[in-house]
């Protein structure tokens, strides 16, 4: 009995300790040049992890501005992504002939690549504001929208479909108005898989945050940061904003899972 | 350990037992010093309530499962080396046909794990297949039959590889019960054809005595084999021995032989 | 009569519809903004011209037709992304293999297949531009490590929700591990399998237009942003925002069809089990 208790625990370490060991091995062939010969490049391109903090430390006041821009537009997008998503789901559901033939055009959206998206919803968005910045940061935030509206409405629309077996047909013996079936069973039904589909537009909106920023008129946001510091050849600044790039996905999604955690708490 | 036993029996189990490790660090007696032979041929079920561990008495003898106490032989060996010999064919609770494979590619499959020539594996199922009455099925896909025609295909499968043994786990229990009739009656048949040792468990008391020669009663908390009762009806069976009075008094035999349920 | 009711019925019908509303908004924003637009086609032109554009029979750049232009700088950015897809989905699909068959293997990798997905990989194109040197090179780099992860991601996924039950069958004809994946683990996993495919077929091609932009030379993306600085007339850039939406929504049906090709019992209705 011990035995086994102690191979629970000894799995549980595992889990723990063998990503650990990977990730400390891959930062050590990183910083004492191994992976500089295994990818054939040099530490100019692929500056050493120590140089990367350095200059994070040393810029940490622009790249918090930049930060603060890209974060604010994905989050803008998603937020109204899954708004509206939520809402097309609702619209189906409600029209179920019309509306799930919608959703079919709508998740069809999501194949059309950003990169073509996002110069149009910039030419689009010429005219919204005198000043470059605030069209520009428009323009995003409607690319975000839009790829984020997807996920939302396939996974809400069978959230509000998928009912437990029998259960549309208790509520009709209440006698429940459309509305009361909507809010006490479907609307509740829903929630899990709104997390289902947040888990996969919160990477996806801060990918195409940065993306979006490519095209955009107004030079802002980490993912137009990376680009810029390319084209200048300054690599080791590259890589910096590289990483708090990684680091606001990985925040992000963070973030998710606790709000997650906590609203899905009562269900387990 | 008396070497009688071991010639003639085709399973013994000699003070089986099971004991596991509850998440709360507690040991669970899931199954305490089952003693019993089995005899080659033997239709015997395994009877009782959830927790009784009559599941975990069938996994132990299909060496899915290590008693931690006692020991099995069949025919003289352990387990393992009955199951590496594949004396045993499996029928689960739900009939765990491959969605990818027709029904005779399903029949298939355990000749194809063996080796067998494409020629020999193709006769052997479709044997098996006018065996279970579902020649016509051949080329259906599982999920265009019903659950019951899905099950006797599970059982075509498990007879496939001409097993000395079929162990079968619940098999009818999703059933409904004018299929489960139809079912018991076909498996009757189907054991005096091919003249197989059969352990059956499950949890429902007629089906037990309809189908038996003997019944293992198991009661719960510990697990325990708590009787065994031997079903002297004549056989073939057929479905209107299930309202003879001879019938209904050893339902109610083994109905009265439980104890702590 | 009846068969008039089943057509409008019909769930492609519902999708003509929504596309037919589509195009309807579409022009009529298309007039408004040729009403008050000096250039109309740099906001949103008429889909008549974007047609015409990929129709007509003149020379853009001295020597190519719009369309002829558009295809064969496809021709390099999609071939690009299919060498990238394919290499994604295989290593994909050795990874989810592997951990499948180790633990250790599992534990090590999971934590960072996860990590994967929530690494803006897109934003990272032009460093891997630095570091590969070779824009065609990099093209295959970002459409692998994009379609890895959704491949690897639900190829496990599909391994995991093999049954108990099965395991226990292949166990009980004392099947070897061999036996045990051919047989069982891989068919089963393969709508799974198709599933990443079929997320990540755009996300490849996306990847490759994206490092397009990156740099000149040939490629959609280059072309794209050619278009925009006004290099050429505006219309090529629609022209590609039209095929790349096409090809993107189509990569994802194709998948879809060669899975039903694959797995012929999927088009079954099913039964009570």
């Amino acid at each position: 009995m011990a035995a086994k208790v102690n191979k629970k625990r000894r799995s549980a370490v595992q889990s723990v300790v063998c990503p650990l060991i990977f990730g400390i091995a891959l930062i050590a062939a990183w910083q004492t040049g191994l992976l500089h010969i295994v990818l054939n490049t040099d530490e100019y391109v692929l500056p050493y992890p120590t140089r990367i903090i350095t200059i994070i430390g040393e810029n940490s006041d622009k790249i918090m501005t930049n930060v603060w821009a890209s974060v604010q537009v994905a989050v803008l997008g998603l937020i109204f992504g899954s708004l509206l998503g939520y809402l097309i789901a609702i619209f189906a559901t409600v029209f179920p002939k019309y509306g799930s033939g919608g959703l079919t055009i709508v998740s069809a959206f999501n194949a059309i690549p950003i990169v073509a998206l996002a110069p149009v919803i910039i030419n689009w968005t010429k005219d919204v504001s005198s000043e470059a910045e605030v069209r520009s940061a428009v323009a995003k935030v409607i690319v975000v929208t839009v790829v984020s509206m997807a996920s939302m409405s396939v996974n809400a629309y069978r959230g509000l479909t998928e009912l437990p077996p029998f259960s549309d047909d208790l509520m009709k013996t209440y006698a429940a108005g459309r509305l009361t079936e909507f809010v006490k069973l479907r609307l509740p039904n829903s929630v899990p898989y709104i997390f289902t589909a947040l888990r996969v537009s919160v990477p996806g909106s801060v990918i195409s945050a940065l993306v979006s920023e490519y095209f955009a008129e107004y030079i802002t946001g980490v993912g137009r940061q990376i680009r810029e510091n390319i084209l200048i050849a300054q690599y080791s600044t590259a890589w910096a904003y590289i990483v708090t790039a990684c680091i606001i996905g990985i925040v992000m999604y963070a973030v998710l899972m606790v709000i997650e955690a906590i609203v899905l708490k009562k269900r387990r | 350990m008396n070497v009688e036993r071991i010639k003639n029996a085709e399973i013994m189990l000699d003070n089986v037992g099971m004991t596991y490790d509850a998440a709360d660090g507690k040991k669970v007696q899931a199954l305490t010093s089952v003693t019993m032979d089995i005899q080659k041929g033997e239709f015997i079920s395994l009877l009782g309530p959830s927790g009784c561990g009559k599941t975990t008495l069938l996994r132990i003898i299909a060496d899915l499962l290590q008693p931690t106490s006692g020991k099995v032989l069949i025919g003289g060996e352990t387990p393992k080396e009955a199951r590496l010999k594949r004396k045993y064919g499996m029928v689960f609770q739900s009939a765990v046909l491959y969605d990818w494979r027709t029904v005779i590619k399903n029949i298939e499959l355990p000749l194809e794990i063996i080796h067998e020539g494409k020629a020999e594996r193709r006769e052997r199922a479709v044997k098996m297949l006018d065996l279970v009455g579902l020649s016509e099925f051949a080329n259906h896909y599982p999920r265009q039959l019903s659950g019951g025609m899905q099950q006797r295909v599970g059982i075509a499968r498990a007879l496939a590889l001409q097993p000395e043994i079929l162990l079968m786990d619940e098999p009818f229990s999703a059933l409904d019960e004018f299929t489960r009739e139809k079912l018991h009656i076909d498996l009757l048949k189907i054991w005096r054809k091919t003249n197989k040792t059969i352990i059956f468990v499950t949890h429902n008391i007629s089906e037990s005595v309809f189908l038996s020669d003997r019944v293992c009663v198991l009661s719960p908390h510990p697990g325990r084999l708590s009787a065994v009762i031997d079903i002297d009806l004549p056989r073939p069976r057929t479905m209107e021995i299930r309202d003879t009075p001879e019938f209904t008094a050893l339902v109610a035999k083994v109905r009265n032989s439980f104890e702590g349920v | 009569m009846k068969a008039i009711r089943k057509i409008v019925n019909s769930k492609a019908f519902v999708t003509l519809v929504w596309i037919a509303v589509i195009i309807i908004i579409w022009e009529i924003c298309a007039a408004r903004v040729a009403e008050v637009k000096r250039t109309p086609e740099n906001v949103l032109p008429h889909l008549s011209g974007v047609i015409d554009s990929l129709t007509s029979d003149r020379k853009i750049n001295g020597s190519q037709t719009a369309l002829g232009m558009v295809l064969e700088n496809a021709g390099a950015t999609l071939s690009r992304a299919a060498v990238g897809y394919v290499i994604g989905i295989a290593a994909g699909f050795i990874l989810a293999l592997l951990m499948s068959l180790s633990g250790i293997i599992e534990k090590i990798a999971f934590p960072y297949l996860m990590l994967i997905q929530l690494i803006p990989i897109l934003g990272m194109a032009p460093i891997i531009n630095a570091i590969t040197g070779d824009i065609a090179v990099s093209r295959i780099v970002i459409a692998a490590i994009l379609t890895f992860y959704p491949v690897a991601a639900n190829t496990l996924a599909g391994f995991k929700a093999v049954r108990r039950e099965a395991h226990e069958l292949m166990y009980s004809y004392a099947a070897n591990k061999l036996q045990l994946y051919t047989k069982t683990m891989i068919p089963a996993c393969i709508p799974y399998f198709f599933t990443g495919l079929k997320i990540s077929a755009p996300m490849a091609i996306t990847a490759s237009i994206l490092v397009d932009t990156l740099q000149g030379g040939i490629g959609l993306g280059c072309l794209l942003s050619q278009s925009l600085k006004g290099a050429m007339t505006r219309y090529v850039f629609w022209d590609i925002v039209f095929f790349s939406a096409v090809i993107g929504i189509l990569s994802f049906y194709i998948m879809g069809l060669i899975e039903t090709l694959l797995c012929p019992y999927k088009r079954l209705e099913k039964k009570g089990r």
